[in-house]
C-alpha cells in the first residue's frame, strides 16, 4: 500500500508541532524537543561531512564542545553578552573544523578517522586538564542569558532560537546539496582520482566539507551551553561522537531528510532508553552495528520505498519541473535498462584485464 | 602532420627504482586521433597518468598547445581542457547520469556555496544552463532516456559511453581515453568506433586512446604510437606501423611463439 505524504507536508508539520511544543509541553518534553533540534544540526553537519563527502572524521562531538566551551568562556571570562560570545565559539569551531581537512588532504578512511580522533581526545583532554581556562573536569556555569528587550525567559528564548537554527541549516544542507558544491562532494566520496580528473579541487571541497560541519557542529554547541546553563567536558566525549555518527547512519547516509529523521529518532531513543535504565553505550554502539550491517542506507531507504517523492538530487530544479523529473525517475520496463545478454555486467567485463595497468 | 595539441618532451619516471617510462617524446596532432599499443607493462596507462598530471614525471615535459603543465595538480590541468577516462568505470554511483553529466560542467559554476544556499538568480540559471547542456550532451551519445537512472542500473558497456560523453561536456581540447573498448561485446566495439570518428570530425577534439583492440586502434586511429618496455619504439600511420619489425618482435617476442597482438 502506497500512503502518500510528500516531503514538503511532513517537514511543515514537523516544524509546526516543534514551533508549538512548549506551548502545549511540560519543562521536561520541551527540553528533549530543544535537544531533537540541537541533534538535527549536529545530524545534518555530520552528515555533510561523512556522507556526503565521504571524509570519515570523528570529531564532531569536539567541535560540538568547542562551539560550547567557546561560547560560554567568551561570556565568562571576558562579559560579553550571548550575542557576541555565540558567533564567536561558532567561529572558533569553524577554524578548528577547517584546521582538521589538512589530515584529511594526505589522510583518508581508517587514517583519516584515528587522525580526527586523536584531535578530539586531545580537545577533551584540554577541557578537562587546562584548569585556569576551562575550569577543567567540574565544568563551569557561564552567566544567564539576557534575552531583553524580548519578554522571554531563557529557555524559551534558546528554544526558538534552536527552532531557527535547525530550520535554516536544514534549508542551507539541502540547498547546498542541490548544487556544485553538492556534486563536487559526492564526486570526492564516489571517487577522488575521478573528481579531480573534472577539475573538482580537493583541497578546496574538503575545507569546505570540514568547515561546514565546523559550522553546524560550532552553533549546536553554542545553543547547547544556553540550553543547559552549564559547559562541562563530559558533554563532549567519545560517547557523544558515537550518538551524532549513530543519528547520521541511522537517518540515512548522503540524504539530508534523513539526518532531519536521524536527530529527531536518536534523541528519542536516548530518552526511552534512559527512561528504562539501560546503558546508552550497549544501545547506541549495538544499534551502529545493527545498522551498519544490515541497512548502512538507513531508515531513508524504507521512506523511500514507500514515498517515491522523498528521493532527493543533486541538483536544482524548478519548482515547475520537478514532477515530470520524478516521474522520469521512476523504473520503467524499458528494454534498454537492464544489460542484455550479450553485453558483459561490470563484475565480467572487469574480469582477467579489468587490474591491466598497461 | 597538423600542429601538435599536446606534447610530451622527454618524459621519464620511474616507481620505486623501476623505470616505467624513459625519454618518451610524443606529439599529438591537433584534431586527430592517435592510438597507443604496446604489450602489458609498455607504460602506456603511466603515459596518461604523466600527461593529466597524476604522476608527475621525473623529467621532461608535457605541454597543452604550446603551455607547460607539468607538475599542476591534475584539476588544473582539467580546467586548461584535458579530459581523461580510466580502464574501470568511474560514474559516481550516488548521482544519477544526469548529475554525472553535470559534474563534468563544473568548472561552469560561478557562485560557489553562498549563491547556493541563497538559491541566487544567477546559481538557479546556471544550473538550468548546465542541465540543459548535460542532457543535450546525452543526445550526442543517445543515451538522454537514461538521464535520470543512476551509473549501477545500467550496462558495463553503457557506463563506458556515458563517461566518454562525461569528458566531452565541457569542450576539451584533448581526450585521453583508457582502453575504451575493454569489456564491449563486438556490435558495441563497432559503435564506439563510429563515436570517436564523430568526436573527431564534429567536435574537433584532439583524441588519445590506448587500446587493446587492434582492429579498433588500427581502424580509428590517424597515427599511432608503440611502446615498449616505457620506451617509444614505432611511431607513425597505422600500416606503418603494423609493418614495422621492431612492433612484431615487441609483441611476438624474437622467434618464439608468444602470443600476438590480440583482438
Amino acid at each position: 500500500m502506497r500512503v502518500l505524504i510528500g516531503k514538503r507536508a511532513f517537514l511543515f508539520a514537523l516544524f509546526v508541532l516543534l514551533f508549538v511544543i512548549p506551548w502545549v509541553a511540560n519543562e521536561y518534553q520541551t527540553f528533549v524537543a530543544n535537544l531533537i533540534l540541537l541533534y538535527v544540526i549536529l545530524s545534518l553537519g555530520l552528515n555533510l561531512l561523512i556522507g556526503f563527502a565521504g571524509q570519515l572524521a570523528l570529531a564532531n562531538a569536539a567541535m560540538y564542545g568547542i562551539g560550547a566551551y567557546g561560547t560560554g568562556l567568551l561570556m565568562t571570562h571576558f562579559g560579553l553578552p550571548y550575542w557576541i560570545s555565540a558567533p564567536g565559539g561558532v567561529a572558533i569551531a569553524v577554524i578548528s573544523g577547517t584546521l582538521l581537512a589538512l589530515p584529511a588532504l594526505r589522510l583518508s578512511g581508517i587514517y583519516l578517522a584515528l587522525a580526527t580522533l586523536a584531535f578530539a581526545q586531545f580537545t577533551f583532554w584540554l577541557m578537562t586538564h587546562w584548569t585556569p581556562v576551562t575550569f577543567g573536569a567540574g565544568g563551569f556555569i557561564p552567566p544567564p542569558i539576557d534575552f531583553s528587550p524580548l519578554p522571554v525567559t531563557q529557555e524559551t528564548g534558546i528554544y526558538y532560537l534552536s527552532w531557527a537554527a535547525a530550520l535554516l541549516l536544514y534549508v542551507a544542507a539541502k540547498h547546498a546539496m542541490e548544487s556544485p558544491v553538492g556534486r563536487a562532494f559526492v564526486a570526492i566520496r564516489d571517487g577522488e582520482v575521478a573528481a579531480q580528473a573534472l577539475g573538482i579541487d580537493l583541497l578546496k571541497y574538503k575545507s569546505l566539507a570540514f568547515a561546514m560541519s565546523g559550522f553546524y557542529a560550532g552553533v549546536a554547541g553554542a545553543l547547547y551551553s544556553g540550553l543547559l546553563g552549564f559547559v562541562g567536558p563530559e558533554s563532549f566525549d567519545l560517547l557523544q561522537m558515537v550518538l551524532h555518527k549513530a543519528a547520521v547512519v541511522l537517518g540515512g547516509m548522503g540524504s539530508v531528510v534523513g539526518s532531519l529523521i536521524g536527530g529527531v529518532l536518536l534523541t528519542v531513543l536516548v530518552e526511552v532508553t534512559k527512561e528504562f535504565k539501560f546503558s546508552i553505550e550497549i544501545a547506541f554502539g549495538g544499534l551502529l552495528i545493527v545498522f551498519v550491517l544490515f541497512q548502512p542506507n538507513g531508515v531513508i531507504v524504507f521512506v523511500r520505498r514507500l514515498l517515491p517523492g522523498w528521493t532527493e538530487r543533486l541538483h536544482y530544479v524548478p519548482p515547475d519541473k520537478e514532477s515530470e523529473e520524478d516521474l522520469a525517475a521512476a523504473p520503467d520496463p524499458d528494454p534498454d535498462a537492464a544489460p542484455g545478454p550479450e553485453e558483459p555486467t561490470r563484475a565480467a567485463a572487469a574480469g582477467p584485464r579489468g587490474g591491466d595497468p598497461g | 602532420m597538423t600542429e601538435a595539441a599536446l606534447k610530451v618532451r622527454g618524459v621519464s619516471i620511474a616507481f620505486g627504482g623501476v623505470s616505467a617510462l624513459e625519454a618518451v617524446d610524443v606529439d599529438f596532432p591537433e584534431g586527430e586521433i592517435t592510438g597507443i599499443i604496446g604489450p602489458n607493462g609498455a607504460g602506456k596507462t603511466t603515459l596518461l597518468n604523466v600527461i593529466c598530471g597524476m604522476n608527475p614525471p621525473d623529467a621532461g615535459d608535457v605541454l597543452l598547445k604550446d603551455r607547460t603543465i607539468t607538475g599542476l595538480r591534475p584539476n588544473r590541468i582539467a580546467a586548461l581542457g584535458l579530459r581523461r577516462t580510466f580502464q574501470s568505470s568511474q560514474l559516481f554511483a550516488g548521482m544519477t547520469v544526469l548529475e554525472n553529466m553535470m559534474a563534468g560542467l563544473h568548472l561552469m559554476s560561478t557562485t560557489g556555496l553562498f549563491g547556493a544556499v541563497l538559491r541566487s538568480k544567477r546559481m538557479r540559471a546556471e544550473e538550468e544552463e548546465m542541465r540543459e547542456r548535460a542532457l543535450a550532451a546525452l543526445d550526442f551519445v543517445g543515451f538522454r532516456h537514461f538521464a535520470n537512472r543512476t551509473g549501477d542500473a545500467l550496462s558495463f558497456g553503457q557506463q563506458r559511453i556515458i563517461e566518454i560523453a562525461r569528458t566531452l561536456i565541457h569542450e576539451p581540447k584533448v581526450v585521453l581515453l583508457d582502453e575504451p573498448a575493454v569489456g564491449l561485446s563486438v556490435n558495441r566495439v563497432a559503435e564506439l568506433d563510429a563515436l570517436l570518428r564523430r568526436i573527431r570530425d564534429e567536435r574537433g577534439v584532439t583524441l588519445v586512446m590506448i587500446e587493446h583492440v587492434i582492429r579498433l586502434v588500427m581502424g580509428v586511429s590517424d597515427r599511432v604510437v608503440v611502446l615498449n618496455s616505457g620506451r617509444k619504439i614505432a611511431e607513425g600511420l597505422p600500416e606503418s606501423v603494423r609493418a614495422d619489425p621492431a612492433v612484431a618482435e615487441a609483441y611476438l617476442g624474437h622467434r618464439t611463439n608468444a602470443r600476438a597482438p590480440s583482438q
